[in-house]
Parts: C-alpha cells; sequence; structure tokens
C-alpha cells in the first residue's frame, strides 16, 4: 500500500514540479501516472523510494512513512525498474536477477531457485541466457530481466518508469501484455509512470493525469474519458477519444442499452462482459456477421449497429449526468 | 714510418667491442639498473595509486574540489621533469627519495583524471538502478562504479607507467640509480654501447608493461573483480625490485658523475690501479658538489678547477698512483672554418697560456656559486687583462661557439665570443649547455657548432678512444698527449686544436676537508685503507 499526502517538491528554488499531489494505492491495484514530459510524473514517482526527497507532505509505503524507514531496506522492499533497464552489463543475467536477493543476504542455492523460476514465467530462456550479459540480449528480453530483477525479493511494491519505454511497438505489445498476465503482480501494489495513453488504458485499474506538476484528475479509465474534471483532462484524450472509449468500455457496462430479447445463434465466436467493446467491434468488423455475447444470466447477438446504438447511449447518459470524478 | 704505424694502431682500437660483448660484459650491472627502474617506477606508481584513486573517486562526489585537484595535478605534470627533481632536492637531498616522490607527481594526474572521468561516464541509469534497488554507498563504490570504471582506471594507470618508465631514466642524475646511469653515461662518454645497454631495455620495459596492463583491460568484465585485487599485489612485487640492489654498502658513499663511471682515468682506473672499492651512486655534476657538502655523499669525482671545490671548502685527495693525467683546456676548432676566416686564429690564441688554475677556479666560483652572468664575469677578466674591446658588430659571418655543460665551459666560451665580437667582423653567439663529450663533439664534427673548449685528456681517451698500449707511452707527459690528439684530431677530423688556454683542468677524488682531517685521509690509498678497515 501506497500513500502520499500534499506532496510538494521544487528544483533549485524554481517553479514546484510537484504540488499538492495525494493519492493512495492499495494492494493488488495498478496505478498509472500518465502525463507529458515534465508533468511531475518521475519525479512523483521517484520520491516514493526516496531517490527524490520531498519539499512537504508525507509518504507511506505499507503504512509506514518513508522517512522512518532505514533507506537501503526501504528501498530493498521495493522493486524498481527503469525505462533504460538499468542492467549492470558486468553482471550475467542470473547476477542481474539475484541483485537485491544478495543484498538481503539470501543463501546462494534459494537465489538460484528463484532466478529459474522468474526467468521461466518471463519466457527467458535459463539454458540460453543464465550466463549471459545483458548486451547479448534483445532489448525486449532486457526489459524482461529488469523485470525479473525488481519482483526477485518479492517485494509489496513495484515501482516503474516508463518501462515500456524504449521498445520498438511490436515488442512493447507483447511484453506488456505478458507483463499483465502476471501472476507475481496480482497482489502487489504498483505504480507505472508513462505517457503512453495506450499502456495507461491498459495496464492501469485507475489513471493519475498529471499536468505541470499537479493531478487534473485521478480515476478509472472510463471515468476520465467519460466524466473529465477539466478541458485538459478532455482535449488530452481528444485524439485517440473512439478508440480509448471503445477500449475502456466493457460489454457489460453498456448492457443496459443492449437489446436482450434477442437470442443468440448457436454458431459464431462468443464473447464476454469482461471483454471491450472495441473487441466485439473488432469481431464484427471482421467476420461481418453478428456475433453472441454470454452474460452471466443471459445469451444474446449483437451486431454493429446494436453495439454503436448501445454505446452512444452509454455515452449521452453517463455525460448527461455532469458527474465528475475528482480525487477519490 | 712511426707516425704512420700509430695512427694504424689507434684506428685499430677505435672499433668498440660488440654490443652482445658489452651486455655480456656489463650484465650484472644492466641487470640490477633494471631491476632498480622497475622498482623506481611501481614504487612512485604505487603511491600514485594509493592516493589518486581515492581522491578520483573523492572529487566525483566533490565536484567543487574537481577543478582545484586536477588543476594542481595537471600544473605538476608540466614541470620539466629535470626540473622538478631538481625542485626535490632541496626538500629531500638525493637518491632514491626526490626520484620517488617526482615520479610519483607524474603518476598522479593520469591515475585520478581517469579514475575521475572512469567513473563518471558509468552509465546513469546503472547507477539509478543500483541506488533504487538498496545499494548502500559503498556497495555502489565497490560492485558498480569501479568495476565499470576499470577499463579507464586502468588505461591511466598503463598511461602513468609509461611515463614513469621514460622519467625514471632521468633518476640517474639524483644518484637514484636505474638505467639512466647506462644513458647519461654513455651519452658521456661517446659509447653507443652504453647509450644502447640502457635504452633498449628502457624501451622493452615500457613496451612491456604497456602491453601488459592492456591486456588486463581487455579482461572480461566479470574477471575484473579479480584484477581489482591482483593488481595492488602485482605493483607491491615490482616495487620490492628497487629494495634488492641496495643491500651491500660502505662507511663512505661514493657519486661519480656518469662520464667518470666510465672512464680509464675515472672509477674503471680506480678499481684496477687502487683496488678501491664502495659503495657508489651516479650523480650529475650538477649538484654533486652540493650533496657532498651537505654530507649526503663522502667522495666525489670533482673537477680541479670548479669553482664549487673552493665554495663547499672540498678537499682533493692526492693521486699517488697517478691515475688521472693533467688535462690541457684547449679551444679546438674547424679547419673549415679557420680557413674561411684567417683572422680568426690569431684572434682566438690571445687567451693561450693567460689563464691559470687558480684563475679558473676563480671565474668559475663566481659563475657557480656566486651566480653571476657569466658574460659579465667573462668581460670583467678581459678588460682586467686589457683585452676588452667594444663589440664591432661585424656581419662578415657568424661563428658559433659551442661549450659543454659544466664549469670552464660556460666561461671560455663566453670570453671568446668577446674577444671575437672585438677584434673580428664577425659576428660570435654562444650555444652553451650541450650535454656531454659526445654531443658537443658532434655537433663539431656536423658543423652545428664552429669551436668548443675541450681537454687533451678527454680528446685522447673519450674521442679518440686510444688503446692502453699508446696511452701509457703518453700519459705522464701533458705535451705529448697535447701533440698527440692534435696530429690525429687534424687527420681523423680537419680538426685543429689551437694553443692551450694555460690552466690544467683534471679530475679528483674530493672529500670534504673536515671529514678528511678527522680520519687522516690525504691520498687515495689512504682512502681504500680507510675503507678496507671500516
Amino acid at each position: 500500500m501506497i500513500k502520499l499526502e500534499h506532496v510538494n517538491k521544487s528544483f533549485h528554488n524554481s517553479k514546484l514540479a510537484v504540488r499538492d499531489v495525494s493519492f493512495e494505492v492499495n494492494t493488488g491495484e495498478t496505478l498509472i501516472l500518465l502525463g507529458t514530459s515534465g508533468s511531475g510524473k518521475t519525479t512523483t514517482l521517484r520520491m516514493i523510494n526516496r531517490l527524490i526527497a520531498p519539499d512537504s507532505g508525507e509518504i507511506h509505503v505499507n503504512g509506514e512513512q518513508v522517512n522512518a524507514q532505514q533507506i537501503e531496506s526501504l528501498r530493498r522492499n521495493i522493486g524498481y525498474v527503469l525505462q533504460d533497464n538499468g542492467l549492470f552489463p558486468h553482471y550475467t543475467v542470473a547476477e542481474n536477477i539475484g541483485i537485491v536477493p544478495t543484498l538481503l543476504k539470501w543463501d546462494k542455492k534459494r537465489i538460484e531457485e528463484r532466478t529459474r523460476s522468474l526467468m521461466e514465467k518471463l519466457h527467458l530462456s535459463a539454458a540460453d541466457h543464465y550466463h549471459a550479459y545483458p548486451q547479448q540480449l534483445s532489448g525486449g528480453q532486457q526489459q524482461r530481466v529488469g523485470l525479473a530483477r525488481a519482483l526477485a525479493a518479492d517485494p509489496p511494491v513495484l515501482l516503474m518508469d516508463e518501462p515500456f519505454g524504449a521498445l520498438d511497438p511490436v515488442t512493447r505489445a507483447s511484453v506488456r501484455k505478458e507483463f499483465r498476465t502476471l501472476d507475481e503482480i496480482s497482489n502487489k501494489t504498483v505504480i507505472i509512470v508513462t505517457h503512453d495513453v495506450q499502456e495507461a488504458f491498459e495496464l492501469g485499474d485507475r489513471i493519475c493525469l498529471m499536468d505541470d506538476g499537479a493531478i487534473q484528475q485521478l480515476g478509472t479509465p472510463a471515468e476520465l474519458l467519460f466524466q473529465p474534471a477539466n478541458d485538459f483532462v478532455s482535449s488530452f484524450f481528444h485524439e485517440q477519444r473512439f478508440l480509448l472509449e471503445l477500449n475502456a468500455l466493457r460489454l457489460a457496462d453498456i448492457r443496459p442499452w443492449l437489446d436482450m430479447s434477442v437470442p443468440a445463434e448457436s454458431n459464431g465466436p462468443v464473447l464476454h462482459g469482461d471483454d471491450s467493446c472495441w473487441d466485439a467491434l473488432e469481431q464484427l468488423t471482421t467476420l461481418s456477421a453478428p456475433v453472441t455475447i454470454s452474460f452471466e444470466d443471459a445469451l444474446i447477438r449483437l451486431d454493429t449497429s446494436e453495439l454503436m446504438h448501445a454505446f452512444t447511449q452509454y455515452k449521452q447518459t453517463v455525460s448527461g449526468h455532469g458527474r465528475t470524478t475528482g480525487l477519490s | 714510418m712511426p707516425l704512420l704505424s700509430i695512427s694504424k694502431l689507434s684506428a685499430d682500437m677505435e672499433e668498440q667491442p660488440g654490443f652482445p660483448e658489452f651486455v655480456q660484459q656489463q650484465a650484472g650491472k644492466l641487470l640490477e639498473q633494471t631491476l632498480q627502474h622497475i622498482g623506481l617506477t611501481f614504487i612512485s606508481l604505487l603511491i600514485a595509486v594509493i592516493i589518486g584513486v581515492p581522491l578520483g573517486i573523492l572529487i566525483t562526489r566533490r565536484k567543487k574540489l574537481a577543478g582545484i585537484v586536477l588543476g594542481i595535478a595537471g600544473v605538476l605534470q608540466t614541470i620539466p621533469s629535470i626540473a622538478l627533481l631538481g625542485f626535490m632536492i632541496p626538500l629531500l637531498g638525493i637518491g632514491a627519495k626526490p626520484a620517488i616522490v617526482a615520479l610519483f607527481l607524474y603518476a598522479l594526474l593520469p591515475i585520478i583524471r581517469n579514475t575521475y572521468t572512469g567513473i563518471l561516464q558509468v552509465d546513469p541509469t546503472v547507477i539509478d538502478a543500483a541506488t533504487g534497488m538498496g545499494m548502500s554507498k559503498k556497495q555502489l563504490l565497490y560492485q558498480v562504479q569501479l568495476p565499470l570504471a576499470m577499463p579507464v582506471l586502468l588505461a591511466g594507470i598503463r598511461t602513468a607507467t609509461v611515463i614513469n618508465v621514460g622519467v625514471a631514466t632521468l633518476a640517474a642524475y639524483i644518484a637514484a640509480g636505474g638505467l639512466g646511469e647506462f644513458i647519461f653515461g654513455g651519452i658521456a662518454l661517446n659509447n653507443s654501447n652504453m647509450i644502447l645497454a640502457g635504452a633498449i631495455p628502457s624501451a622493452l620495459l615500457a613496451i612491456l608493461f604497456d602491453w601488459g596492463i592492456a591486456r588486463l583491460q581487455k579482461v572480461r568484465m566479470q574477471k575484473v573483480k579479480t584484477a581489482l585485487y591482483l593488481l595492488p599485489f602485482l605493483l607491491v612485487i615490482l616495487s620490492s625490485f628497487y629494495l634488492l640492489p641496495a643491500a651491500y654498502g660502505t662507511s663512505l658513499v661514493a657519486g661519480f658523475t656518469p662520464e667518470f663511471m666510465g672512464r680509464k682515468d675515472g672509477s674503471l682506473g680506480l678499481k684496477q690501479v687502487y683496488g678501491l672499492d664502495m659503495r657508489t651512486v651516479v650523480i650529475s655534476d650538477m649538484i654533486m658538489y652540493k650533496a657532498a657538502y651537505e654530507k649526503t655523499l663522502d667522495v666525489i669525482s670533482g673537477s680541479t678547477t670548479d669553482g664549487r671545490v673552493k665554495a663547499f671548502d672540498l678537499q682533493a685527495l692526492e693521486d699517488d698512483k697517478h691515475i688521472f693525467p693533467p688535462y690541457y683546456a684547449a679551444p679546438i676548432a674547424r679547419q673549415e672554418t679557420l680557413d674561411k676566416y684567417p683572422e680568426l686564429e690569431p684572434v682566438l690564441n690571445k687567451l693561450s697560456g693567460i689563464i691559470n688554475d687558480s684563475i679558473m677556479t676563480e671565474l668559475n666560483y663566481r659563475v657557480d656559486y656566486q651566480k653571476q652572468d657569466p658574460a659579465a664575469v667573462a668581460s670583467d677578466f678581459l678588460k682586467a687583462k686589457g683585452l676588452l674591446q667594444t663589440a664591432r658588430h661585424g656581419t662578415k659571418g657568424t661563428i658559433v661557439i659551442g661549450a659543454k655543460m659544466f664549469g670552464d665551459g660556460y666561461v671560455l666560451a663566453n670570453i671568446y665570443k668577446l674577444l671575437v665580437n672585438g677584434y673580428t667582423d664577425l659576428e660570435a653567439v654562444t650555444k652553451t649547455g650541450l650535454g656531454g663529450t659526445k654531443i658537443a663533439f658532434e655537433a663539431l664534427t656536423n658543423g652545428q657548432i664552429d669551436l668548443y673548449p675541450e681537454y687533451s685528456g678527454t680528446g685522447l681517451l673519450v674521442i679518440l678512444q686510444t688503446n692502453k698500449a699508446v696511452v701509457d707511452t703518453l700519459i705522464s707527459d701533458k705535451q705529448k698527449v697535447y701533440d698527440y690528439v692534435s696530429r690525429e684530431f687534424m687527420q681523423r677530423y680537419r680538426i685543429k686544436w689551437l694553443p692551450p688556454v694555460g690552466f690544467n683542468n683534471t679530475y679528483a677524488l674530493m672529500m670534504r676537508r673536515q671529514q678528511a682531517a678527522d680520519l687522516h685521509i690525504t691520498t687515495i690509498t689512504d682512502l681504500k685503507e680507510y675503507l678496507l678497515h671500516h
């Protein structure tokens, strides 16, 4: 669990880099710090593991104020992933992954077991790469090693600074997908810094959109899209709005506006309530035929015009309320 | 007919023994000098690493200090090496200490600078990751910064090593030993074998260490840790070489110039004729007298007319077995120049027979000890003798007057300059400070200088390399020596010996007057006897 309360930070007496930032991330939750360069998101992240000291405000990790904790042991309990991976070039893959366990004085056998199991989970062949050096790996593999290194000592908290930013789009998508499905992170408190909106929507349980050092809005992806707190928030997503909206909405969200009376046909692909409207639209356009949606209590047939109708209805209804989600 | 036989004989003898024979003969000495050389290089390097690396680390953390520290180390680097050694003498005397300190100062800059840049060039992301994972400053330094800076750091040590191997040759000037003894001895004695015996090993050492450390730099990353621990160990071992040769010693210490060390009428003669065997260091003429005065040395190879003999109250020991022949000092000139400007020779001869031993000693005293300008001393002298004429600023031609790097030469060259300028329409310039007989004589034969003052004995033994049988027939009579060299020089080199200036200069072993009296030593035989019993 991570909690920030009224945190401020300025560099060299200039204007505030981070202004009155407060939020709370629960165990098992992933929060995205989203914003442009200079928005203060990385500074915010680095204050959590004390790489930067805040000017004022309080930061708690696992219920204890960070300043009260011994700095090295605080950091050893926080997994840290960097954009350019920061792997030690003079250490092998295994030695890199074993850094924090070694600092924590685990015995050798335990470190090796843990390293091998993490490599397997992250699709790194131990046979090929255990004794390899980072520069012998591809970018995607290096980033996986960086992730394994952060997870090695099974820290309760994971901080990731642009973790996939240095990868090409194809590799990025695949590493991201692996990350999302990793069981290791399910019970951790995760904060990810990114400027990539797609990535934020894909990985985040909640998104904290920052600009000019301050939080503009914090909420679920759908809340940011459909109930933007201000003009900055709505214009931030302007370019990719339609795509994001389709991605952010699950079929379950638009169920009230679907015609539940149309019975499903037995053949064709089946989608579920947890799938996004984007997934449904993708299937519909590829097949040029209706698809089947399986809700817990009903099985219905859906075509493109039905989907778009329900989607539009949802948008009108939600924004019609004029309800905003500020700092929750 | 006799003339022919002599020149044939000397021509035969001119061939020096081959280089391999020389090395074989001098193997013991060569080994000792090489070990001293390695020792000097690595003791200083070790100290420079011990001090330079932590200093380099410190300035990566206190950036404000970086400019100051690198600035000071940079300034030290720019001081000419011989001058740096000179500065050390008043502080630390002569011998190993000042040499090691000077070499240490030279090694410092590359080591500090490369430690500093080596650590700063470590990828900041890696540092960030290491810190973020909870490494302490110490862990960061030893596990990340130093291993990753190691190739650059080693490059600095490599540079420092090569610099030190080179500069360590100069240590021979201040009695610290090393391969410089052969190099400077060889230059002074016109002995190419001796120069090569010093120069080749020192070049090989530089190449060997350069190659060795380059290998170390290329060692794979993970082995860097081993190298880190191996390096100090190696340095200590190599440093200890210096201590090996210094194991023996006598109660009195002698300091001889490189030239004296290799001369038949020098150290070799002392061993052969007197059986004198004492702890001997090689030292530059420039600091030898002062070292004797300051009691660092007890016996030196002085020159009888040197002003510093008077200044430092030294006493020449009587050469009771006559190994130091008296030498006439006379200008030697290119015949070509004398033919071109016939008016030159009579002017140069104005000085002949005028300067006796005590006048020369007095003149040298004023230059060497009272630090008066040689030109002013020369001018005063000529005025006193009524020989000074105002310069005519002639434009007929230029005469270059050379002089070797010590004593008599400076004053004589200036006197000749004034004479030439005053009595002819020629313009005389001086080129003093030629670093030894070989350099001066080659400058003369190559036409870079037109004349310089030389001693008849040096001409006989060093330049002509006359064999022992011939020397024995000549040496007792200074006129015979002079006649012989005049003839041979003209025949071989077309160089003319003009009439002698008047004074004799000869080598002599010298001791502090007080010590000589206390130990009841007045002759070289007395010295030998004293050493046998103490």
